[in-house]
């Protein structure tokens, strides 16, 4: 039960997705990710990909134009 | 137990948040000088004001829908998604009917076909200007549209992109005569209706289109199941 | 009153139409109507689809003028429209303001959502990704005479097979430049 933060922060697409995918892969199942982004498109297919593969997804909006997408890994 | 990780993260983001800025004001007063901008433009020309209408509402579209004509040519690939692939080939359907609409209605009173530059000569300069370009927007993370939509967004790796695809246009155009000379006049301009008549080519792309469209969900879930 | 005025902003944050229309993301086929429906009435109106890239090379020779280069002798230029066009300037130039209007409409969109923060740079790899990207999106679309909204959008909804080619091209690049783009630019 870990909590892994992915600083995405300036990254455009499709970086903080394809490292979202890479990451994720590495944690154990329980374990939570913290995707921080600030990309509006980002923000859409990063949530969009987790909810599809199963995950719990949470968006919090932290700042103006700046949100943590929290991915819990079910599966 | 993953509810109380959920709950923990969300207090410990919270704790060390900044309050944050309510940038609607602005956004309003962004939206008077658009209009403002606009009444002086019609004043010069009703075509300009029409094209700056048309252009904010276009930035409207693409930044409120997340439109990224990049991402639909990409992401199949790169991350087996294609919601957006699936979006484009909508508004190419949804498009076509209405832009021949218009031109059938042209050429069945005998004027000439508007938007007829459109139907660009076929030649190598063609694809590999669009392998070039395909390569570019992956890059640069952003197309054209993209480009100008993400520099309003405040990007500013898209704004040094947005310069250089000035230069590189530029580029493009100094090297014009030779592409022009050697492949571009050489194509042929072929425009479907010539080839099928109207319905037959509106019929056979949207049939196309309806076909990638069933391939592209498809596509989706067998790589969605992969992995 | 400033403090009224902060107060009656705050209230439309939690509008539920601000916050369904203002705030939230439209569905991406909801934008790809609306595209749809502003590309057919582009055409109606103007006799022309919507074009974006060809305005890049007429930006990119006004700024080559304003630094003392000269694009006369330039085959691409070399039409009388194309001269009377870089001789009216960009204020007179429709197809500017367009471009322009993308950029602003873009802005005021992300501001009303209160979601607008400029972006830095974040890494060398990123100058390097925009400076490559943007000559070859520049390069690309004069040779393809446009670029993924004229050559492509409009293109393929102006059924010219033109598009259908430059759509499986881009295609080709796309992939091309995924690899590139996970092996070097990230």
């Amino acid at each position: 039960m870990k909590e892994v933060m992915l600083d995405c922060f300036g990254e455009a697409c499709p970086v903080p997705l394809v490292k979202a995918q890479n990451k994720i892969k590495e944690l154990e199942i329980g374990d939570v990710l913290i995707v921080q982004i600030d990309h509006s498109c980002a923000m859409k297919n990063v949530p969009e990909w987790a909810r599809k593969d199963g995950y719990n997804v949470e968006v919090e909006e932290v700042d103006d134009g700046e949100w943590e997408v929290i991915i819990e890994k079910t599966k | 137990m993953a509810e109380q990780t959920k709950a923990a993260s969300s207090r410990r983001s919270s704790a060390n948040r900044k309050p944050k800025k309510n940038q609607i004001p602005y956004g309003v007063l962004t939206v008077v000088l658009i209009a403002l901008v606009g009444l002086w433009l019609n004043t010069k020309s009703p075509t300009i004001a029409f094209f700056w209408l048309t252009g904010n509402v276009f930035g409207v579209i693409l930044q409120k829908g997340r439109f990224c004509f990049t991402a639909s040519m990409r992401d199949p690939y790169l991350t087996g998604g294609t919601s957006l692939t699936r979006a484009v080939i909508i508004a190419l359907a949804v498009t076509t009917i209405g832009f021949t609409a218009i031109k059938y209605g042209y050429a069945n009173v005998g004027l000439p076909i508007p938007g007829m530059s459109y139907v660009a000569p076929i030649s190598l300069a063609t694809v590999l200007g669009g392998i070039i370009f395909g390569i570019g927007m992956v890059i640069a993370g952003g197309c054209a549209s993209g480009t100008l939509m993400r520099v309003g967004e405040g990007f500013v790796m898209n704004t040094i992109a947005f310069f250089f695809f000035m230069m590189g246009s530029l580029w493009g155009a100094h090297d014009f005569g030779w592409w022009m000379e050697n492949f571009i006049s050489k194509g042929p301009r072929v425009f479907l209706p010539d080839i099928f008549g109207w319905f037959g080519a509106v019929a056979l792309q949207m049939l196309v289109l309806v076909a990638l469209y069933i391939f592209a969900e498809k596509y989706e879930q067998k790589r969605g199941a992969s992995h | 009153m400033a403090d009224d005025k902060k107060k009656f902003f705050d209230r439309v944050k939690s509008n539920e139409y601000y916050v369904r229309w203002g705030k939230n993301a439209f569905p991406y086929v909801t934008a790809a109507l609306l595209l749809s429906l502003f590309q057919i009435v582009t055409l109606a109106v103007t006799g022309n689809p919507w074009g974006v890239s060809g305005t890049f090379a007429y930006w990119g020779a006004w700024i080559f003028k304003a630094v003392g280069g000269s694009v006369d002798k330039w085959y691409y230029f070399a039409s009388t429209g194309a001269q009377a066009t870089l001789e009216k300037g960009i204020l007179n130039h429709p197809e500017s303001w367009r471009n322009i209007g993308i950029i602003t409409g873009a802005l005021a969109a992300t501001l009303i959502a209160s979601g607008f923060k400029i972006k830095k740079i974040k890494s060398k790899k990123q100058v390097v990704a925009a400076v490559i990207g943007g000559l070859m999106m520049g390069y690309g679309a004069r040779l393809a005479l446009g670029c993924n909204i004229g050559a492509f959008y409009s293109g393929i909804s102006s059924l010219a097979l033109s598009g259908w080619v430059f759509a499986v091209s881009l295609f080709i690049g796309a992939i091309i430049g995924s690899k590139l783009l996970v092996k070097y630019f990230m």
